[in-house]
Formats: C-alpha cells, structure tokens, sequence
C-alpha cells in the first residue's frame, strides 16, 4: 500500500468527522429535543443541556406513565407485527430459496426455470405497494382483517418473502450438499435434511433475512396507515399522528420518536455484520 | 446460474417420491402467496379502476338510494363499469404535478445519493483508523423510521427554532464582517415553505437516509475488485484520479446500474417522509403519487379513482424502469449486467 501524503490524510478525516457530525447531529437534536421545556423547543434554538437550557423529564414521564397505555400500545403492535411477519418471512423464503437451490422447476407453459421464477419472486418486490392498497383495503374490510395483528402481518410478509427467497437461494447456493447428501444416504427425509442440517448451518443467512425483515416492517408506514385505525396501530403512523390540535409538540414527539428507533439501531448495530451481508446479497447478485 | 446439485438432486422427473413432493412444498406457499396477495390484488385494482366504487358503498349506490331505481349498475350490480376515472386522470392537473414531483425526486435523489455514496464509499475504501467505528455509524440512518427522519428534518430545518437556520444567520453576520467583500448574504432560505426548496429538502431528507445504503453497496464493489489491478495501474504511473477515472469507476458501472435502479424504484414509493413534513403542501407543490393515492383513498374515499392513480403509478415505473435498462445496456456489455 502506497503511503498516503499528509494533505490527503487531512482530507480523508475531515470528511470522516463531516459526515459522522452530518448523521449524527439529528440523532443528538431529536434526543435532546426530548428533554427541553416546551418554550425551550419552540424558541431559538439552545444546544447544550444545563448552559442552554435546563432539561426536565417531564416529556419522557408523560408518555412512559400517564400516556404509557397507547405509547405500549403501538408499541407491542410494532412488536408483534414486525416479529410475526418475520418469523413467516424467515420460514417460507429459507423454503423457497432452499427449493429453488437444490431442485430444479421447469413450467412448461411460459418455460420458466429456476432463474425466471427466481426473477419473477424478486421483481415483486420493487412494485410500488401503493398499487395493490385498494384491494387490500377492500377484501380486509370484508375479511375483518381491518385493524387486526394477523391483517399486517400478512401483507409485511408479502413484502418481505421476495428478499427472503433472494438472499436464501444466494446462501444456499453457496452451501455445499455433502451434509445434506450423507444424511439423507442415512435414510434422513428431504424435510428433516433441510430443518436438522441445512437450516442450522445458515444461520448466518437466516440473521440477515431476520433482521431486514424486521427493520422493514418495524419502519413501514402506508400499509399500517391504510389498514389499521385504532387497535392494531404501529408505531410510525402512531407517531405521525401526533400533530394534536394543540400544535405539534415537539418534545413528546422526540420522546416517542427516540422510543421506537432506539431498540432497532441497538440491535442493528449489534447485528451490523448481518445487514451489511444481506443488503450486499440482495445488491450484487440482483 | 449453475445450479449447486449433487447426485441426489432429482433431474426432471426423477428423484424419490419424497423429493418430488418436497420440491412442491418448498416452493409453493411463496409463489401461492405472492399470486394471491400481489399478483391477485393487481389484477383487481385495474377491475377498481373502472368501476365508482367508493368508501361504503358506489357513486351508483347512492344515486339508486336518492332516485329509488334498481338495476342501473353494471350487469345489475351495486357498481357501474367506465373509462371516467381514466378520462379524469388525464386532466388531473394535481395529478400531473404529483407525478412530476415523484420523478423529480428519484431523478434528483438517486443523482445526490449516487455521488455522496460513491465519494464517502471512497474515502472509505481507504485504511484508516476506527474505519470499522465510522462504517457502522454511517449505517444508522438506514435503521432509522423515515416517519422519524419527517419529522427531525422538520425541526432541523425550521426557518425560525432550527439549527440549520442559526448556523446560516451567524454565516450571514460573519460575512457581513469580512472586510473588502462586505456585501450582505441572505441564508433565510424557506426550507420548507416554498414550494421549489421544499421539494429539495424532500430529496435532502431521503438522501440522507439512504446515502448509506448506496455507500455500503459501492464499498462492498470497491473491495471485490482484485489488488493486482490496481498494482499493474500504479507501476505504470497512473495518478489516483486516473486509477479512479479507468479502473474503479468503469469496474463499478455494473453494480451502480443495479443499486440506481434499486434505489429509484424505491424513491417512487416515497410518502411518509413528506406526510409528517409539508403534508404535501404549500397546497400540493410536493406531494408524490404513492401520497396522492393515499389521499383519493383514505381522505376522499374515491377508491375507484385511487386505484386508477395507481395505475399511472405502474406505468410511470414500467417507463422509469424500461428507459433505464435501455440506457445502460447501451454502456454495459450484456454479460457484466
């Protein structure tokens, strides 16, 4: 490696710390924005807390007690929706992606192989989801699917499945059969191969899949606004309704907003590796 | 694509009774789902398209109520069959600057999206210390919920208790005491009131939310491409910008016509930043289809005119998308892309 000049060096940090202070300064207003008095929020802007201005946790004991029944609310909804339709997403795309790794299909009337289905699966996820709400909010109102846990969780995993099937395939192709082989030689069913064997050993693929899953679902906005009006709200739309006629209050916004993406930059920091394989599965092998 | 089969894979036909069964198990409840939740619901909403369904009931509906005839829809249904919300669509003037605005904001964000990622993508791609610290900081936009990333980028950018705004007015008294210069320098600049710049401050928001993405992707490209070329380029003297200019940008062609596409098709289905920001206004200056249809179904309930605008939103992405692959195929060989 050539050694870089002293100027360049310069350069590389100061766009390093640019950029670090470009993404994380809205994470540090949004946090302390939480914490000021309302009249501290509303007026110029103060920066640092106790030279500021004097910060109080009244915002944050407002909607952690007196309002903690719809703040936990939409919460536990975001909780179960997200992991619900991962889990489905996780199961039915590894099946898929296994499916479309080991066996071959062939549709005789369009003349489809493996690769066009596979296609044909990732293609559905860049439709834009606006062009199916309609039905959707017709065949839910009929179902009684409006409002409901199961109602999201149905319609994240279809969103959710193409990705799933697309990084699976990618990682069970890149998995050798030999396992699988001398099992199954050993007189193991496809489907005991499949859960003893291979799905133990993708479990890194299985992460990423996971994890996207449950990042998309955590953060989606429309379907959970379109389908949902009072029991089963997630948190996006619960937050973007917070313009009261009071106003828009900031600081119980900031508080809420903290809350929900709090657990999900934890744990994806905490999983970074996974993400960063999946998106780069999903991105170089489409 | 070589297919990883082993002996035990079945050929067509072949293959234990298990396999042939298990082939079928695999596969099907995804393709059964997607048929019926998204290539089922698709079909029906061009049915929508056509019809006056509305919340609650149709157009024809109501107007059976008030007059106490029977039998006037469609083959004696509840719901009559036209082309009218088709024919209102083409002289839907919000309707056009919807969709000039979604257009506007996937040309302009994958254009700053695209040169931000590659440039830090770059700048990455070099060692230095805490390299592993700043990568994963640089994702956490990413993980943020875009209703979120509305609403933050609403206070950063108010003109009056923002912080974006006070570093531009202490700008404006600095420049104001440069000596010789000396000329006043007006920073108000109304980030979300008028309707040019908050179209940008929409593209800025996205932008930043999902630099990353573009970022991680071209860094991912960058480090796949072998040392040895990179050796053979210096020991004949080429200078950093050369090496750039033949070697890393044309080895990234192929990847970045991929993550463009990606990222485009995603910025088409852009709503909740813009939702929690201007609510689509000042009137509906920045409004983008996928929020337009959200506004015809849930505030209006015009379904049926909904999932026409819909429609235009497909045709609009088939063009996007079918211009786009026509463009790069001109640039890049078949068998790289």
């Amino acid at each position: 490696m050539k050694r870089r000049s002293r100027r360049s060096t310069l350069l590389l940090y100061a766009i390093v710390i640019f950029w670090s202070f470009i993404v994380l300064f809205p994470y540090y207003w949004l946090a302390t924005t939480s914490f000021k008095k309302p009249l501290d929020a509303t007026r110029f802007p103060k920066y640092i807390p106790y030279y500021d201005f004097q910060p109080t946790t009244e915002h944050w004991d407002y909607i952690l007690t007196q309002r903690w029944d719809k703040t936990w609310g939409s919460f536990r909804n975001s909780l179960i929706i997200a992991s619900g339709s991962t889990f489905l997403a996780v199961l039915l795309g590894s099946m898929a992606g296994y499916g479309l790794s080991r066996f071959r299909y062939y549709w005789k009337r369009l003349r489809w192989r493996n690769d066009n289905i596979a296609f044909w699966i990732i293609s559905q996820r860049f439709l834009p989801p606006a062009v199916f709400i309609i039905p959707f909010m017709i065949a839910y109102a009929d179902l009684g699917l409006i409002d409901t846990h199961i109602g999201l969780i149905i319609a994240y995993t279809m969103f959710n499945i193409p990705f799933a099937v697309w990084i699976m395939r990618d990682f069970f192709n890149g998995l050798p059969t030999d396992l699988e082989d001398s099992a199954r030689v050993d007189g193991a069913t496809r489907w005991k191969a499949f859960y003893r064997i291979v799905l133990p050993l993708s479990a890194p693929g299985l992460v990423s899949v996971a994890i996207l899953s449950f990042i998309f679902s955590w953060n989606e906005y429309l379907y959970s606004l379109m389908l949902t009006n009072a029991e089963a709200v997630t948190l996006p739309p619960f937050i973007a309704a917070q313009n009261t006629q009071r106003g828009v209050e900031w600081w119980y916004i900031s508080a809420l907003a903290m809350l929900a993406i709090v657990p999900v930059i934890l744990f994806g920091l905490a999983l970074e590796r996974f993400i960063t394989r999946g998106l780069v599965a999903g991105a170089l092998k489409g | 694509m070589a297919q990883a089969s082993s002996d035990l894979t079945i050929q067509e036909g072949q293959g234990t009774r298990d396999d042939r069964i298990m082939k079928r198990v695999f596969l099907t409840p995804t393709v059964f789902i997607l048929l019926a939740l998204s290539i089922f619901p698709l079909l029906w909403s061009l049915g929508i398209s056509f019809t006056d369904i509305q919340r609650g009931g149709s157009t024809t509906e109501r107007i059976e109520e008030a007059t106490g005839e029977t039998g006037t829809g469609f083959l004696g249904m509840s719901w009559s069959l036209s082309a009218r919300n088709y024919d209102r669509l083409l002289h839907d003037s919000r309707l056009w600057i919807a969709a000039r605005n979604t257009f506007l904001y996937v040309f302009m964000g994958v254009t700053v999206q695209y040169v931000i990622g590659l440039l830090l993508a770059l700048v990455l791609n070099q060692q230095f210390r805490m390299r592993g610290l700043v990568r994963v900081i640089f994702l956490i936009p990413m993980m943020t919920t875009p209703v979120v990333v509305g609403y933050t980028g609403r206070m950063m950018f108010d003109s009056f208790k923002g912080p974006i705004a006070d570093l531009l007015r202490h700008v404006e008294v600095w420049w104001a005491q440069v000596p010789l210069i000396g000329s006043e320098l007006d920073l108000a600049v109304p980030w979300m009131t008028d309707t040019k710049w908050a179209r940008f401050t929409m593209v800025l928001m996205d932008s930043w939310q999902w630099i990353p993405f573009m970022m991680l992707i071209l860094l991912a490209g960058m480090q796949a491409i072998p040392d040895d070329v990179y050796e053979a380029a210096r020991v004949d003297g080429a200078s950093p910008f050369q090496i750039f200019r033949r070697i890393t940008f044309p080895m990234l062609l192929p990847l970045s016509a991929t993550i463009i596409l990606i990222r485009g098709l995603e910025i088409f289905k852009i709503i909740d930043v813009i939702v929690v920001t201007t609510g689509g206004g000042p009137g509906s200056a920045t409004e983008s289809l996928t929020m337009y249809i959200y506004k015809t179904a849930l505030t209006f309930g015009n379904y049926g005119y909904a999932a026409a605008i819909s429609f235009a939103l497909l045709v609009l992405v088939v063009i996007f998308s079918t211009l786009f692959l026509g463009l790069i195929r001109r640039f890049i060989p078949r068998d790289q892309f």
